[in-house]
């Protein structure tokens, strides 16, 4: 054969293969078991990077060690205080959920997975977890962080997974605003810092400042968790709908380690 | 007047001679440099500097292409690109299209690309180099993946820069002698 019929012959199986892969995820067996291969060797290829990483970590000096230490000290007993509150709290709204015979809170226990690399590619805003299948992890997972939302588990391999971060275009989470309980969804803006509220009623009652957290109406997101605090509204201009740009609360992009909450109910797969 | 052999553009004998002869490029070498650069743009790059990142796997796909046609041809592109696509864990089929793509012009140009030295392949390379950035960006916007961070087309250019001192790695490695200077064509 010919140098160009082979060409026209690879083309046509590479854009088969992106159909395949774009429009009907027909392709996830191929993809899993090849990243599977691929996973020793890459944890391989990265390990000196890491040891060296670790060493430098060893060096630090005795000064910063002390200071973060009490740091430390002073946090744990700010943070025992509140949590003799808040046993009382769970333990009162236990009492108050069984006087009004509302079901017990479905169990959300975290599984804690540290973010072992990211996605090198100019449109995704996604990282990789060092969690997977095997440690009974499933497309559709929130993922949180101390401090709010981070994303969701949008694919699961055998050893790692990939989370498709808040700030993907494509990714949206169903809040409520605190102030007033207002209902909307927050979708990201392919930014690291900006998020936003699209499809405002122009009327809503949203402003700066406002914080805004999961509703959990939608059976994915557990309610509660911290996404985002508004920092601008944009009246409509072109079309008949307002905005609302938003920045998130949770570290999108910061830390190294995450937790994965089991979700309500099985929601069904995400499109990745 | 008659122009002397010696005065032609990248003069160089149409068969390989001397110590090319004696050692062609092995399939061992073609593997393992392959293995090596793909290996390099596996490590856990900082995120910052991503979109500088040049296309190593390419860069050595096409010198290969070059230099020893027989043993880096489409398969291998298309084997590479695949490979690629699992760890970008992006669109699957993008990047082998992508080196599929530049693996058939280089191979194409072939006997052109290999009668030049070094940096007049670099400009000949150039183009098909930020090409292959841009027709990755193109690709995924057109499969609809969000907004195009249109920096990573500096990736292409940095590829570009670093084809010189890459080629001079690989003619080493591969013991590939430098072209004949032309004063020795007498």
């Amino acid at each position: 054969m010919g140098l160009p019929t082979r060409f026209a012959l690879y083309v046509l199986v590479c854009l088969l293969s992106l159909a395949l892969d774009a429009r009907y995820s027909a392709l996830a067996w191929l993809r899993g078991g090849l990243n599977a291969a691929l996973h020793p060797m890459q944890r391989v290829i990265s390990a000196p990077w890491e040891w060296s990483q670790d060493v430098a970590g060893f060096f630090v000096t005795h000064g910063e060690l002390k200071s973060e230490n009490d740091q430390l000290r002073e946090e744990r007993d700010r943070m025992r205080i509140g949590q003799q509150d808040r046993q009382t709290l769970l333990a009162e709204n236990n009492n108050l959920r069984q006087l009004l015979a509302l079901p017990a809170r479905p169990d959300t226990a975290p599984r804690v997975a540290e973010i072992v690399q990211t996605v090198p590619s100019p449109f995704a805003r996604k990282v990789i977890i060092n969690r997977g299948q095997a440690h009974g992890l499933a497309a559709g997972w929130p993922v949180v962080d101390a401090a709010g939302l981070v994303g969701q588990v949008t694919r699961s391999y055998p050893l790692t997974s990939e989370v498709t971060l808040l700030t993907d275009r494509d990714q949206g989470a169903p809040v409520q605003n605190l102030r007033n309980g207002l209902r909307l969804i927050v979708s990201g803006t392919g930014s690291d810092r900006l998020l936003e509220v699209r499809f405002l009623d122009m009327h809503a009652d949203i402003k700066e400042g406002d914080l805004l957290y999961t509703s959990g109406i939608d059976g994915t997101y557990p309610a509660g968790i911290p996404v985002a605090q508004v920092v601008k509204t944009e009246p409509p201009r072109n079309t008949p709908f307002a905005r609302a740009y938003c920045r998130p609360l949770g570290g999108v992009g910061r830390y190294r380690h995450v937790a994965i909450l089991k979700p309500l109910e099985q929601a069904p797969a995400p499109n990745p | 007047m008659i122009p002397r052999p010696s005065a032609m553009n990248g003069a160089r004998p149409l068969l390989p001679q001397g110590a090319e002869l004696a050692a062609p490029p092995s399939r061992a070498k073609v593997a393992a440099s392959l293995f090596a650069a793909l290996c390099l743009t596996m490590l856990p790059w900082a995120d910052g500097l991503r979109w500088l990142l040049p296309d190593l796997t390419l860069m050595v796909l096409l010198y290969w292409c070059i230099h020893a046609p027989r043993l880096a041809g489409l398969g291998i592109a298309f084997v590479l690109g695949m490979v690629t696509d699992v760890t970008h864990g992006l669109l699957l089929g993008l990047d082998a299209l992508a080196y599929c793509g530049a693996a058939f012009v280089a191979l194409s140009l072939q006997k052109r690309l290999e009668g030049f030295d070094t940096p007049r392949q670099t400009l000949q390379l150039a183009p098909l180099l930020l090409g292959k950035e841009a027709l990755v960006l193109i690709l995924g916007l057109a499969f609809g993946r969000g907004e195009v961070d249109w920096r990573y087309l500096a990736a292409g250019l940095m590829a570009a820069l670093l084809w010189w001192p890459l080629a001079m790695l690989l003619d080493h490695v591969s013991g590939r002698p430098a072209l004949p200077d032309h004063t020795v064509m007498e």
